[in-house]
């Protein structure tokens, strides 16, 4: 938990962060709106005080009622990881800049997000379906797609992919169970 | 006319409609007449007929893998020593086809090398081409996406041909029951003769499966003419 | 009277159409901008497909190569075919069970592939995992990663043509995972970590078997080594292909070896040190010509490294438990956690999310071989298709991983 590095970071990025920054563990977490996150990658990258050349992760994540992409990074300034969470992606809109300018290892990850999510990057040169079948429809980690208690009673059977499992007859209302928030 | 003694004891078990007549060819596999889903409307409600993925269907009814092109016999009813000297070649040297998908495939390879060498049972070579190899070791998830990669190899490969369900994941789905791109168990889409569950099966396990394919062989059950694909019991194992 | 003409194979109207073909399209429709790049072929240049099942492609990979005579000049790797749909079952398995689920991702070496989720949770419960039980971890995780790089020397050599070192390798491996089996009761899927410490203590076979070994592991590795070090034909086939520079290793997010063998000195066990690491004694081992000899010699020192770590291990392993108390139904607070070990093929991390009940809200894995495959289309192209063989071997992909 490093200190000095939260005011680092609430200092260059000030009216960009959509929240406070968060420090848990090892963990520094900042929140960003999807539209900055070029920039602020751009200036983790490219700062010569920050340094952050190394990503490690990049993650969709459905919080039902609507999408996060989800960074880690790493730098040698800190000892801590750098999650940039970038928040408030649309369900009906699921678009974000692409960072594959920066590290075009990214690509594939955000070919991941799209196939799971149907979340749409935009820059990035080959967005389609990495694991799953080109002709599947659905996106099987979002929060309302459910996986069926038997596999015979889905439309494939088991042979063909799963597509659109019907809801179950015991699902709840709401898609997310919460005792508490997330956030 | 039950198929077995122990359905003829048991008036419950139901009956299927094609008797075999030839005394040499006891049907062991009982057809799947013995489970089917509660839902009509499961698998597709009969969709699955029409698939064009799953060729191997319409392959069983057709009759083109039951002739043996390799016997000697004159009559295809009464086997002659040459008959036998031939399972005994085809026992002692079934080649697999290199197919491992997954975790089984390690345990694949460490039951093909020094440790748990089945080069003792002539198996060691495996071909990389499916025109060249006797047995299919599914070893490994089977994915849909990876399904008819497999099944089409299975077709390219020359009669006679067995398959042996490796592992969990081939035998039922094992771990990935709920999964919703994982195929429940191979037999949905090919005849499967022997199934080695584990997971992984130790190499033991798996050479265990292997001898009992051998014994497969010999005694012309392997190949039999019922071979359908779906669950199958046999009843001798 | 004029002999009939045989249809010329070149004759457009004689290709089966699409619709017929069904299944099999040979020229899929081009989505994206890469793929209308990839597709669109020049002249002379031809496409062949490898895979999904081959003998070389460390699992079902399928490459679709643009090539030009032997050269090829362009790649289009197509996953997906071991896709389990391991995250989705996250969501709906609790805490306890999901770590047996994520041991087949990187199957030759599971025991990383449940450090990392294990380690999230602990965070995420925030749980101190005795010292004991984080010694057994090192232990059991360097042996892993010593039987990953031994089949990985058997797997290169035998993508090259050489079968007489994976039977070796085999041989190791084998013995090391009957030692792990021991404690841990399987050889490959072993189910050993738990939330708050390891399964079981060690016992008298393990150590009885990891003390014989050890006495003779140093030379009968160095002696596997030496079949591939000093082998001509090896070293002219693996110098100076497959070259990836730094700042490539860095824009691609390579990690583990192959940014090692580039010239990055970043090692998760020093860079962010875990578990027990900072107090065991071993060097990053890092070489600069980034090629692919550059990675298998990287490996090796890599298991000279590993074995003084398990020495260490031995000496001053302490006296404790091997598990934290903790309640059955483990409900942590709602929270997200992150946490990157390093394995063998590279940075494995795990990021979960809680929301307060007993199963993860979100449970992402991040795998090194998935973005590893990625160096394989930037890597291969301009070399003969009988090196780019060689060059996927060096980055040492498991689809387990990829396809998750």
């Amino acid at each position: 938990m490093d200190r000095a590095f939260r005011a680092l970071i609430e200092r260059t990025f000030g009216d960009d962060l959509t929240g406070p920054v968060r420090q848990r563990h090892d963990e520094t977490e900042m929140r960003i709106r999807p539209g900055d996150v070029p920039q602020v990658m751009r200036t983790l990258h490219d700062d010569p005080r920050l340094r952050f050349e190394y990503l490690g992760d990049l993650a969709g994540v459905d919080t039902g009622t609507d999408f996060q992409v989800v960074y880690h990074l790493w730098s040698v300034v800190t000892p801590d990881w750098l999650r940039v969470v970038a928040d408030g992606i649309p369900r009906d809109q699921p678009r974000i800049p692409s960072i594959t300018f920066l590290w075009k290892g990214a690509e594939w990850m955000e070919r991941e997000a799209y196939d799971m999510f149907g979340l749409v990057f935009e820059g990035n040169r080959d967005l389609r379906r990495i694991y799953l079948p080109d002709e599947f429809v659905s996106f099987p980690l979002r929060k309302d797609f459910h996986l069926p208690d038997d596999a015979s009673r889905s439309p494939g059977g088991g042979v063909r992919p799963m597509e659109d499992a019907a809801t179950p007859a015991d699902a709840a209302e709401t898609t997310v169970r919460r005792t508490a928030k997330a956030r | 006319m039950a198929l077995t003694e122990r359905g003829a004891r048991n008036p419950d078990l139901p009956v299927s409609a094609a008797t075999a007549d030839d005394a040499l060819v006891e049907a062991i596999v009982v057809p799947n007449v013995l489970w089917r889903p509660e839902d009509p409307a499961a698998y597709g409600g009969g969709a699955l007929e029409d698939d064009p993925r799953l060729e191997m269907r319409h392959y069983d009814e057709s009759g083109e893998g039951r002739r043996d092109d390799a016997r000697w016999g004159g009559l295809d009813i009464v086997p002659t020593k040459a008959d036998y000297v031939l399972d005994l070649i085809r026992m002692n040297s079934l080649w697999p086809l290199l197919s491992g998908l997954a975790c089984c495939a390690i345990e694949m390879m460490s039951t093909a090398t020094s440790r748990h060498d089945i080069d003792r049972w002539g198996m060691f070579p495996f071909r990389a081409s499916p025109r060249q190899a006797d047995v299919l070791i599914v070893a490994g998830t089977l994915t849909t996406k990876m399904a008819e990669p497999l099944v089409r190899l299975w077709a390219e490969m020359p009669e006679p041909k067995w398959c042996v369900a490796m592992g969990d994941c081939t035998c039922s789905g094992g771990r990935y029951k709920r999964s919703y791109s994982t195929v429940q168990g191979i037999d949905r889409v090919l005849p499967v003769d022997v199934y080695v569950p584990g997971c992984p099966p130790r190499p033991e396990g798996l050479i265990y499966g292997m001898m009992k394919l051998q014994q497969l062989v010999k005694e012309r059950r392997g190949h039999w003419p019922e071979r359908a694909i779906g669950p199958t019991v046999p009843d001798q194992v | 009277m004029t002999t009939p003409t045989r249809p010329s194979l070149d004759d457009p109207s004689l290709t089966i159409p699409v619709e017929h073909a069904g299944i099999f399209e040979p020229i899929p429709l081009a989505r994206t901008e890469r793929q209308r790049e990839f597709y669109d072929l020049r002249d002379g240049e031809m496409l062949l497909n490898m895979g999904p099942q081959h003998p070389s492609t460390h699992g079902v990979l399928r490459v679709v190569l643009k090539i030009s005579g032997e050269q090829v000049v362009d790649l289009d790797p197509v996953l997906g075919y071991l896709h389990r749909g391991v995250e989705k079952i996250a969501e709906n398995s609790d805490f306890h069970h999901i770590i047996s689920q994520l041991d087949p991702l990187e199957y030759v070496a599971s025991l990383f592939c449940e450090w990392s989720p294990v380690m999230s949770f602990e965070k995420l419960l925030d749980v101190q995992v005795p010292r004991r039980a984080e010694y057994i971890r090192v232990l059991t995780g360097e042996l892993n990663r010593i039987a990953s790089h031994m089949l990985f020397l058997g797997w290169y050599a035998l993508d090259l043509g050489g079968i007489t070192p994976i039977l070796w390798s085999f041989a190791e491996r084998d013995e090391i995972v009957e030692m792990l089996a021991a404690i841990t009761g399987a050889k490959l899927l072993f189910n050993y970590f738990r939330i708050g410490g390891v399964n079981g203590d060690l016992n008298h076979e393990f150590m009885s078997r990891l003390g014989d070994w050890m006495s003779r592991a140093g030379a009968q590795l160095e002696a596997g080594m030496g079949l591939l070090n000093e082998n001509e034909i090896f070293v002219r086939r693996a110098r100076g292909l497959g070259v990836l520079d730094r700042e490539t290793a860095l824009r691609m997010c390579a990690t583990g070896p192959n940014l090692r063998a580039s010239g990055v000195p970043f090692d998760i066990r020093r860079a962010h040190p875990y578990s027990v690491y900072p107090e065991l004694e071993f060097e990053i081992p890092t070489r600069r010509e980034g090629d692919s000899l550059a990675r298998y010699l990287l490996r090796m020192d890599e298991v000279r490294q590993s074995l003084r770590i398990i020495d260490q291990c031995l000496h001053q392993m302490p006296d404790g438990p091997v598990m934290a108390r903790l309640p059955r139904l483990l409900r942590p607070r709602p929270g997200r956690a992150y946490s990157a070990v390093e394995g063998p093929r590279g940075q494995y991390s795990c990021y979960a999310i809680s929301d307060g009940t007993d199963q993860p809200f979100r449970l992402r894995i991040h795998d090194p071989s998935f973005l590893h495959l990625q160096l394989v289309g930037l890597l291969m192209p301009g070399n003969l298709i009988a090196d780019t063989m060689a060059i996927m071997a060096s980055l040492d992909p498991v689809m387990g991983g990829v396809d998750k």
